[in-house]
């Protein structure tokens, strides 16, 4: 104990203002160099995102596939195309036989936003209704619409044993 | 003290650069969203460095703005 140990007084507030309690709009403001510092604080939590982003893009590893079979040859009839789940039970591709030994697959995913494409076999293309996005049935290049991208190949084969394979997806 | 004309036009311009800059930034996330969507490394990046120079920039506007 030492000799400056003297109570603190503690301001107590008047009783008209525990009881009615307020604060003036001065007490809470913010001031415009706060406001700017608050703002800037955001732009840089939005970089740190951005450039977080762009590193899980590099780094994150796409699912190519493996080989598996997907439907016997007989089973598809030239110009119907058939729809399957490839490489993942949740990535939906269709591959159509445009002749008899002409077999091609996609994914389903269009490349503009995601909409799943159908083949149109008068017109000989794939067809993306959501945005009009349209692309060629044999290599799946962009015809018409928003798509910059040509949609996902999927290499396939037909085996021996007349199955049509899926090998792998083309990145 | 009063202040100047010229120095609250300043603050207020500083405030509205920031603003526009900050705005820029949330549009580039959709950008580098998209550029994740589609596996579009190149893209992303390029958001990731346009997103930090913006940054940059709203950083060095604040030593315009009075204390």
């Amino acid at each position: 104990m030492t000799g400056n140990d003297a109570p603190v007084e503690v301001p107590v507030a008047p009783p008209w203002k525990r009881d009615f309690p307020y604060e003036t709009l001065s007490e809470e403001e913010v001031t415009r160099r706060e406001f700017a510092r608050y703002l800037v604080l955001g732009a840089g939590t939005i970089a740190v995102a951005n450039v977080g982003i762009a590193v899980w893009t590099q780094l994150r590893s796409i699912n190519t596939g493996e080989p598996r079979a997907i439907t016997a040859l007989s089973a598809v009839d030239v110009g119907e195309p058939h729809l399957f789940s490839y490489p993942g039970d949740d990535d939906p591709a269709i591959l159509v036989r445009l002749s008899d030994t002409d077999i091609v697959a996609f994914s389903q995913k269009c490349t503009h936003l995601g909409c799943v494409v159908y083949y149109e076999p008068d017109r000989g293309r794939w067809h993306c209704p959501c945005h009009e996005g349209n692309f060629e049935a044999s290599t799946g290049a962009v015809i018409s619409g928003p798509p910059t991208r040509p949609l996902g190949r999927i290499d396939v084969e037909v085996r021996k044993d007349g199955m049509i394979w899926a090998l792998g997806r083309q990145v | 003290m009063r202040t100047s004309d010229r120095a609250r036009r300043t603050s207020s311009a500083v405030v509205l650069y920031v603003i526009i800059l900050v705005s820029f930034q949330v549009f580039l996330v959709t950008v580098a969203v998209e550029a994740f969507q589609t596996d579009a490394e190149s893209l992303a990046w390029a958001t990731a460095v346009v997103s930090v120079a913006l940054f940059a920039a709203a950083a060095a506007f604040l030593r315009y703005l009075r204390p």
